[in-house]
């Protein structure tokens, strides 16, 4: 009796995994598709019309290297490369990065709320970039400028402080670590209104910052930040198994033979570099980090190995879609932008989902 | 929590880790992005290299190019940045109004390719040059794309924030010549004026329009020389408080010229102005430099605690065309003209009509 029901249970479940696999595989090789597109399109369009058959023939010349002949002007090659490309680029990555740190925030803080700005990462960002503003002086480390610097910084000082001083809180870790960090994050941004409040003139630049925008992408910014949101969420995908074990509850984790403080402190450092790169190239563009992951685990379910690239594609998807959108109306900020075409979508998704949904 | 090993020990060594994280991390954006330069420098030159004479080339295709004997000129601008052109500029874009007038009062107007935004529209006859530069949602948006793909050899934007600093970094990445200019006084606009005749080959026009304009002020000084000064409260906006004029800015230089004794917030840096300051300084005018955005006389004699003022109970309350007296360009003697007209209606002054063109 016992061993049918284990049977049937196991039946069920494999059946139900593979399903969810198979859905999986399609988001997948449908995300990506549609992201390639959404790439091309990016790149095609903008303020100075260029042919799409030169903005395909520069871009097989410079990416594949191709021999196709030059039938464009040095000023069209200018715009596609130089300034299209980077930054269509760069919203790809930042997507991507702020969706993986949305995901493993999620998983790490079992919480629905939780975004990559969570632990104090925005806050600490936006008051290295406010101080970069103010200080009157113009330094530029291998094509970083003060602004990126200080921003990146800022969210890693943070999170930091957030991280150690949660340690000696009591209560439970989890719990402590979203409470200080929502105190520390109160306490930054208190310091950030007065340096907005001192500001005067360049209060525009830091509430340009505040909005988030990929205008002044460049390639060695992309560079710098594609590394760094790369490798951390290659790392991330690797811990996938872990994360799975966190969401379970930390002593089910345990018992399941995850070392739960040592991989809990990696996948944060990890997460928090992500989207300290991110904001560091971009602003504070929110909603991506917080909504995507929860639309993808709709679809496929709570399972990290295929919640964390589909997020990545997902994310990639939206704010390269955003940003488009934003640009072709003329550098309206994208967080706008990407809360409105996201938003209603997540809603409806929402009130379809027939059993309720949870993290 | 009772599976998890002693906490004393691994929080150490996490600790330990995560710094080491975020340590590798930080150097991994300074190597990456060392990397990351060299490639696009390698790449720019091939791309902008052949920039400005194919756009020169596609400008003017049959004017064999004679370069005037002025140049190659190397220039130095406002903020002390030397800028190299190597030919007559002939495809310009003026990213502040005050430059687009000087230009066209200088005879360069037939190179204007692209302007800033003015909401005077001034001259008439640059209506319909294409605007590169707006005030958008978070602060000036300057379409650097379009820029490029005007085929621009020259740009001039302004210096403090007139143009933000990251369109004028990626203008001058792009191998664009980029000369700031800023003027905080009086002196410093015909300085401007000079160099932007120097950097389009009008250096003679240029001088002209300096030496009319120095009449001006020549004229204005004569005819109010010995007159009693009055306190002049000039008013630069009435929203969310009442804004005056700092000290030590061009405001306060063009009411002495013009033979007013300035009443100024006290501050260089601070432009709103206290009722009870300005109640105890008591001017004997006041001029609405806001007139233009709806403040009346009637409005002001009705503000709280202003009825005592020598100028209220007199009624010499006047509004004025702000940009005239305000705006870095040529018609800063008109400026002058109706400033002096309003501070001392007894002496004869040529007053211009509104739409007074430079010179």
């Amino acid at each position: 009796m016992a061993t049918r029901q284990d049977a049937l249970g196991a039946a069920r479940a494999v059946g139900w995994s593979t399903a969810r696999h198979r859905r999986g595989l399609v988001l997948a090789v449908g995300g990506l598709v549609a992201l390639g597109v959404a790439l091309v399109l990016a790149v095609a369009v903008g303020t100075v019309a260029v042919a799409p058959g030169d903005t395909i023939g520069i871009l097989a010349r410079r990416l594949l290297l191709l021999d196709v002949p030059r039938t464009w002007s040095a000023t069209a090659e200018t715009i596609i490369w130089d300034l299209r490309l980077p930054r269509v680029l760069e919203a790809m990555v930042v997507g991507l990065g702020l969706a993986v740190a949305g995901t493993t925030f999620q998983g790490l803080l079992r919480n629905p709320l939780a975004d990559p700005y969570v632990l104090g990462t925005a806050s600490g960002a936006a008051l290295g970039a406010a101080i970069a503003v103010l200080i009157p002086i113009r330094i530029e480390i291998l094509a970083f400028g003060l602004l990126q610097l200080l921003a990146f910084a800022g969210a890693l000082l943070a999170v930091t402080a957030v991280y150690r001083l949660s340690r000696t809180a009591g209560g439970s870790p989890m719990t402590s670590l979203l409470l200080t960090g929502y105190a520390l994050g109160s306490l930054l941004a208190a310091a950030l209104a007065m340096a907005m409040y001192l500001s005067g003139a360049q209060l525009r630049q830091i509430f340009a910052y505040l909005l988030g925008s990929f205008e002044n992408a460049s390639w060695s910014e992309l560079g710098g930040a594609t590394l760094i949101i790369a490798v951390g969420s290659v790392l991330i995908l690797v811990r996938a198994k872990s994360l799975n074990g966190l969401l379970l509850g930390e002593e089910t984790a345990a018992h399941l033979g995850v070392d739960v403080r040592r991989e809990r402190a990696i996948l944060l450092a990890l997460a928090s570099l992500i989207t300290a790169a991110a904001v560091a190239v971009s602003g504070l563009i929110g909603f991506v980090g917080l909504v995507v992951p929860h639309l993808v685990r709709m679809a496929v379910g709570p399972n990290a190995r295929l919640v964390l690239p589909l997020s990545a594609i997902g994310g990639a998807l939206l704010m390269v879609s955003a940003d488009t959108v934003a640009r072709l109306l003329g550098d309206l900020p994208v967080g706008v932008i990407t809360a409105v075409i996201g938003a209603p979508f997540f809603l409806f998704l929402l009130r379809r989902a027939q059993r309720g949904y949870e993290l | 929590m009772s599976s998890l090993p002693d906490p004393a020990l691994p929080t150490r060594s996490i600790r330990r880790r995560v710094a080491a994280l975020l340590a590798a991390a930080t150097f991994a954006v300074a190597a990456c992005s060392g990397a990351a330069t060299s490639a696009p420098s390698a790449a720019a030159p091939s791309a902008t290299a052949s920039l400005v004479p194919a756009a020169t080339a596609s400008a003017e295709p049959s004017i064999a190019p004679s370069p005037s004997p002025a140049f190659p000129v190397a220039l130095t601008d406002d903020e002390g940045t030397t800028v190299q052109l190597a030919e007559e500029p002939d495809r310009i874009v003026s990213l502040t109004p005050a430059e687009t007038e000087v230009l066209y009062a200088i005879g360069a107007g037939d190179k204007v390719v692209g302007k800033v935004e003015d909401i005077a529209n001034f001259p008439p006859e640059a209506k319909d040059v294409p605007v590169v530069s707006a005030f958008g949602a978070n602060g000036v948006n300057v379409d650097v794309e379009k820029i490029v793909g005007l085929g621009t050899d020259l740009v001039i934007a302004g210096g403090q924030g007139g143009t933000p600093q990251d369109a004028i970094d990626k203008l001058r990445s792009l191998k664009i010549p980029v000369l700031v200019m800023y003027a905080p006084n009086v002196d410093a606009v015909y300085q401007d004026i000079e160099l932007t005749g120097d950097a389009v080959g009008e250096s003679e026009a240029a001088d002209a329009l300096v030496t009319s304009m120095k009449s001006d002020f020549d004229q204005v000084a004569a005819a109010t020389a010995g007159a009693k000064k009055p306190r002049v409260f000039y008013e630069t906006g009435d929203q969310p408080a009442v804004y005056g004029i700092a000290d030590n800015s061009v405001y306060q230089q063009m009411i002495s010229l013009a033979g007013g004794e300035p009443v100024t917030t006290g501050s260089a840096t601070s432009w709103e102005m206290p009722t009870e300051k300005l109640v105890t300084a008591d001017p004997e005018l006041i001029i609405l430099g806001d007139a233009a955005y709806g403040v009346t006389a009637d409005a002001v004699k009705k503000r709280p605690g202003w009825a005592g003022i020598t100028a209220v109970k007199n009624g010499a309350i006047t509004g004025i065309d702000d940009i005239l007296v305000t705006r870095p360009g040529p018609r800063l003697g008109d400026g002058l003209l109706l400033l002096a007209s309003a501070i001392h209606p007894e002496v004869n002054l040529p007053v211009p009509s509104p739409a007074a063109s430079g010179g």
